[in-house]
C-alpha cells in the first residue's frame, strides 16, 4: 500500500503543479507581450518624432527656397522699403504663389504668408487669403525669421494644429533679409492617416483635453486627455508618457502619447500612440483563445500526453495489484484454507503492512475462539487493579466449580462448531459468549465433563458417555504445534460429536494445544491489542515493548492464580477514561 | 486693419535709469555700493524664442540677430535688503500688437496697476495662470484695455491662451534694487547697502535662482541658473 499511496500523491502533486504551471506560465508571456507592445510604441513613438522633426526640415527647406525666389524677394524688399504701390505688391506675390505651388491641398500646406521686414504681412494665400497688411511680428517662428534664422513651429490656434516653417527673404545681392515668409501645414485628420500607416499603430491628437483628430472612431477616446494630463511629471521629464493602459469599449489598448514641440506644447498638444494590450492569461481567456488549429494532431502533443496518462493509470493500477489485490488474494485463499481445515493459522509473516496486522488479528481470533472459554466469570470485566488491588477479591465471585458450564472451563480440545467457512457474509469467528450466558446444550453433543479434560496433556482420550456419545482420540496422535498443524482422523471421532458436520459440509478439526504457547499468544494478542488501543486513544506508546509487557502479563497471572486460586488468567483490553486499560478475567478451570 | 511701426525699447537701460532714479529719490545709506555680477543661464535660456520647435537654423548668407525677444525679460532683483523701501505704485501701460507686448517686462512696487491694451486685430485671452486670483482669465477684445493691480510683492506671467509665446512678466519689488542682464548676463546693481540681500533671478516667466548675497562684498557675483527640468531633478534626487 506503500508505493500505492506515494504514487497517488504523486500524481496528486503533478496534477497541482501542472495545473499551476497551465494557469501560470501565460502570465509571463502576457507580460512580456504587454512590454513588447508598450516597446513597440516606444518605438513608434520615436519614429513619429523623426518624422515629424524631418518634415519641419522638409518644411523649412521649401519655405527657404521660397524666399530665393526673385520675384518675391524684389517685391518684399519693395514692401520694406516702402516703395512701389502696396497693393500692386500684394497681388504680385500672391499670384507668385500660385505659380509656385500651383495646388496648396495636394502639398498638405494651409497657408502660405509673405512679411516685410517690420513683420507686416503683404499676401497669403490660402486661410484668410483676402486679409494682409496686420502685423505679426511677435509670432516667434516669424520674428526668428526676421532675424536670420530658418526655423519651425507648432501652434495651437482655433482649436487646430498647425505645423509652421519659417524662414527670411534675403535681398537680391543676399546681404540683407528683406522679408519672410511661413507656411502653415495642416495637421489633422490627413497628419493622423499618415501616422496610421507609417506606423501601424492607431495615433490621435490632442490639444487642450480634447481629441481633434484621431484614427479610432470619434468619441472612443474621450477618456485618452485626462489620462495624459495625469503624466505631465512623466512628459516634462521624459518627453513622453510611459505606455499607458486604456480601456475602449472591449478593447484593451496600450497608449504612449508625447507633447508637441513649439508653442502647442504649452497648450497640451500631444499625439498619441495606441496599440491593443494582450490578451488576458485567466483560465477562461486561455480557453477562448483556444482555437481548433490548436488541438490539431500536428500541434498538439496528443501521443506524448496520452503515453503519459496511461502510463501512470497502469502504474497505479499495477501497484494496487501488488500491494492491494493480490496479498488480498491470498490472504482470502489462506483464510479459506483456514476454514477448511487444511491450515490451522495464517502465516502472518508472509504478508506486510496492515495485511500482515489483519492476518495476525485473524489468528488470534481463531486461537481465542479456539481456546476461548466457554463462559466468563463475574470477574470478567474487572479492570486488573481492582482484581490484583487490596478489594479486588471481594469482587471475585466465580461460579460454582464442576459445573458443567461453569464461565472458566477451557475450551475443549475440540472446539464447539465455528462458522462453516470464511465467508465475509457472515462472521466466521464470532465472538465468544459472554459472562454467564451458558450454552443450550447440544442435542447430540454434550461437551465433556470439565474434570476428564486435562489441557497439559490435550489431546487425551476421555470418556463422554454421559453424553451419549464416546469420543476417544487415539493415542498415536500427539499435541503438536501450531505450527504444525496435524489433522486428526475424521474416523476418530464420534459421528454425533467429534465429527459433526458444518453446514457446508465440512468437519470441525481438532486443534492441538500447548499451553504454554497458546498464554504466548495470548499475551502477545493482547500486547498488540494494547497498542493500537493506546494508539487509537492517542497514548504514547514509547517504551512500551512486548517483552517487558509480556512478562508484566505473567507476572499478573501468577499474582491471581495464587490469589485467587484460578487456572489461568485472561487479559482483554478495553478503554476507561480515554485511555487503554488491562481487564482480567481468572480461568478455574 | 492698422499699420504700426514697431518700438523696440532698450530695457536693460531703462531698467538701470529706473533703478538708478528710484535709489537717488528714495536714499540709500552712505556705505550704499554697486552689486555687480553675470547670470549663467542655461543654452536653452539664450535664446529669443520662449519656445522652440525641432529646428533653428542660420540661413547662411545674413549674419543672425541674437537680440530682443525672451532674452530681454531676465532680470536680477534684489530682496530683504537693509533700510530698502518698495518702490511707489504706478500704472504702467503694456500695448498689445503684432502678436506680441510692449514692453515685455514691468518692475514696479506694490499696488501698482498694469493696463493692456490691445492695439492688434486679434482677440487676447490674457490670464496670470500661477495667480489666477490676480488675473483671471478674461477676453480682451481689439481695441479694449485691461486693467490688473497687482499688491503683492512677487513674480507674475501674464500669458495668452491662444498665443501661448505672448507673455509680460510683472515684477512686483519691495526694493529699489534690480536690474536687467545684458547680452553677456552681466548685470550691475547700484546704490545697494551694505549686508545681507536675498537676490532671485527671473528669466522666462518664472524664478530661475535664488541666493543669499553679501553686498558688501566687492567681489563679482555669479549666478548660474539650472536648465529647465534640472532644478526639479536635483530637488527630488534630494529628497529621495
Amino acid at each position: 500500500m506503500f508505493l500505492s499511496k506515494i504514487w497517488f500523491i504523486l500524481i496528486a502533486l503533478v496534477s497541482a503543479v501542472a495545473g499551476t504551471f497551465a494557469l501560470v506560465a501565460p502570465r509571463p508571456a502576457v507580460q512580456k507581450l504587454a512590454a513588447l507592445e508598450g516597446q513597440r510604441l516606444d518605438r513608434a513613438q520615436y519614429a513619429a518624432e523623426q518624422m515629424f522633426k524631418v518634415d519641419a526640415h522638409k518644411w523649412i527647406d521649401r519655405v527657404s527656397k521660397l524666399g530665393r525666389d526673385a520675384i518675391l524677394s524684389e517685391s518684399l524688399d519693395a514692401a520694406s522699403r516702402g516703395s512701389g504701390e502696396y497693393t500692386v505688391i500684394h497681388r504680385t506675390i500672391q499670384d507668385r504663389f500660385r505659380t509656385l505651388i500651383p495646388d496648396l491641398a495636394t502639398g498638405g500646406i494651409d497657408v502660405i504668408v509673405a512679411l516685410d521686414s517690420k513683420g507686416r504681412v503683404i499676401a497669403r494665400v490660402g486661410d484668410n487669403e483676402k486679409e494682409y497688411g496686420d502685423y505679426v511680428g511677435g509670432i516667434e517662428v516669424v520674428a526668428d525669421a526676421l532675424r536670420g534664422y530658418l526655423s519651425d513651429d507648432v501652434w495651437g490656434v482655433g482649436g487646430k494644429l498647425e505645423r509652421v516653417a519659417g524662414a527670411p527673404v534675403l535681398s537680391k545681392g543676399k546681404d540683407r533679409i528683406v522679408g519672410a515668409i511661413y507656411v502653415g501645414a495642416e495637421t489633422g485628420p490627413g497628419l493622423v492617416e499618415r501616422l496610421k500607416k507609417n506606423l501601424d499603430v492607431d495615433v490621435a491628437l490632442l490639444l487642450r483635453g480634447k481629441v481633434i483628430a484621431s484614427s479610432r472612431p470619434a468619441g472612443e477616446l474621450d477618456a485618452l486627455p485626462e489620462i495624459v494630463a495625469q503624466h505631465t511629471a512623466d512628459i516634462a521629464e521624459l518627453k513622453r508618457t510611459p505606455a499607458l493602459p486604456l480601456t475602449v469599449g472591449q478593447d484593451k489598448l496600450l497608449v504612449v502619447a508625447a507633447p508637441f514641440p513649439g508653442q502647442a506644447g504649452e497648450q497640451q498638444a500631444y499625439y498619441a500612440l495606441l496599440g491593443m494590450q494582450p490578451a488576458k492569461s485567466d483560465l477562461g481567456a486561455l480557453l477562448s483563445n483556444v482555437s481548433s488549429n490548436d488541438l490539431k494532431w500536428g500541434n498538439f502533443p496528443w501521443v506524448p500526453l496520452t503515453a503519459v496518462t496511461f502510463a501512470m493509470i497502469a502504474i497505479g493500477l499495477i501497484l494496487q495489484r501488488v500491494e492491494v489485490e493480490a496479498p488480498l488474494g491470498r490472504l482470502r485463499r489462506e483464510l479459506q484454507k483456514v476454514a477448511a481445515g487444511d491450515l490451522q493459522k495464517i502465516d502472518d509473516g508472509k504478508y506486510g503492512g496492515k495485511y500482515g496486522g489483519l492476518a495476525r488479528d485473524v489468528n488470534a481470533a481463531v486461537e481465542r475462539y479456539t481456546h476461548a472459554p466457554g463462559a466468563r466469570s463475574e470477574m470478567a470485566g474487572k479492570d486488573l487493579n481492582a482484581i490484583l488491588g487490596p478489594s479486588g477479591g471481594s469482587t471475585f465471585d466465580l461460579p460454582p466449580a464442576g459445573s458443567a458450564f461453569s464461565g472458566s472451563t477451557p475450551a475443549p480440545a475440540f472446539a464447539p462448531p465455528v462458522a462453516p467457512a470464511f465467508s465475509p457474509a457472515a462472521p466466521a469467528f464470532p465472538p465468544p459468549p459472554p459472562g454467564g450466558f451458558a450454552p443450550p446444550p447440544l442435542p447430540s453433543f454434550n461437551p465433556p465433563p470439565a474434570p476428564a479434560f486435562a489441557p497439559p496433556s490435550l489431546p487425551q482420550p476421555f470418556s463422554a458417555s454421559g453424553l451419549g456419545a464416546s469420543i476417544s482420540l487415539p493415542p498415536a496422535i500427539k499435541p503438536a504445534p501450531w505450527s504444525e498443524p496435524q489433522q486428526l482422523p475424521t474416523d476418530a471421532l464420534d459421528d454425533g460429536a467429534a465429527d459433526r458436520q458444518m453446514p457446508d459440509g465440512e468437519a470441525t478439526r481438532v486443534v492441538p494445544y500447548d499451553q504454554h504457547e497458546e498464554e504466548d499468544a495470548h499475551f502477545r494478542h493482547v500486547f498488540d491489542d494494547f497498542v493500537d488501543t493506546k494508539r487509537s486513544c492517542g497514548e504514547p506508546t514509547a517504551g512500551l515493548t512486548q517483552a517487558k509487557f509480556l512478562q508484566k502479563l505473567r507476572d499478573n497471572k501468577s499474582t491471581l492464580v495464587a490469589k485467587h486460586g484460578c487456572r489461568t488468567v485472561r487479559f482483554s483490553v478495553y478503554v476507561k477514561d480515554g485511555k487503554a486499560a488491562l481487564r482480567a478475567t481468572p480461568i478455574r478451570e | 486693419m492698422t499699420l504700426r511701426t514697431f518700438s523696440r525699447v532698450s530695457f536693460p537701460a531703462v531698467s538701470a535709469a529706473l533703478a538708478l532714479s528710484l535709489a537717488l529719490g528714495l536714499g540709500v545709506p552712505a556705505e550704499a555700493g554697486a552689486l555687480k555680477g553675470t547670470v549663467k543661464l542655461p543654452d536653452s535660456a539664450r535664446s529669443t524664442r520662449l519656445y522652440q520647435g525641432y529646428w533653428r537654423l542660420e540661413n547662411g548668407n545674413v549674419p543672425v540677430s541674437n537680440t530682443g525677444g525672451a532674452k530681454l525679460e531676465t532680470v536680477v532683483v534684489l530682496e530683504n535688503v537693509n533700510g530698502a523701501h518698495p518702490p511707489p505704485a504706478r500704472t504702467v501701460t503694456v500695448e498689445m500688437g503684432g502678436l506680441d507686448a510692449h514692453p515685455r517686462l514691468v518692475i514696479t512696487g506694490p499696488g501698482s496697476v498694469v493696463e493692456i491694451k490691445n492695439t492688434g486685430k486679434v482677440r487676447l485671452d490674457l490670464s496670470t495662470p500661477e495667480t489666477p486670483s490676480v488675473m483671471p482669465l478674461e477676453q480682451l477684445p481689439p481695441g479694449a484695455t485691461r486693467r490688473a493691480k497687482f499688491d503683492a510683492v512677487g513674480g507674475y506671467a501674464i500669458h495668452d491662451s491662444e498665443y501661448p509665446h505672448i507673455m509680460i512678466s510683472v515684477i512686483i519689488v519691495d526694493s529699489p534694487f534690480f536690474a536687467t542682464i545684458d547680452e553677456k548676463g552681466s548685470f550691475a546693481i547700484a546704490g545697494v547697502p551694505d549686508g545681507k540681500a536675498h537676490l532671485k533671478v527671473w528669466t522666462r516667466g518664472k524664478w530661475a535662482a535664488e541666493e543669499e548675497v553679501d553686498t558688501s562684498s566687492k567681489e563679482e557675483l555669479i549666478v548660474k541658473v539650472a536648465a529647465p527640468g534640472q532644478k526639479e531633478k536635483e530637488e527630488k534626487e534630494t529628497a529621495e
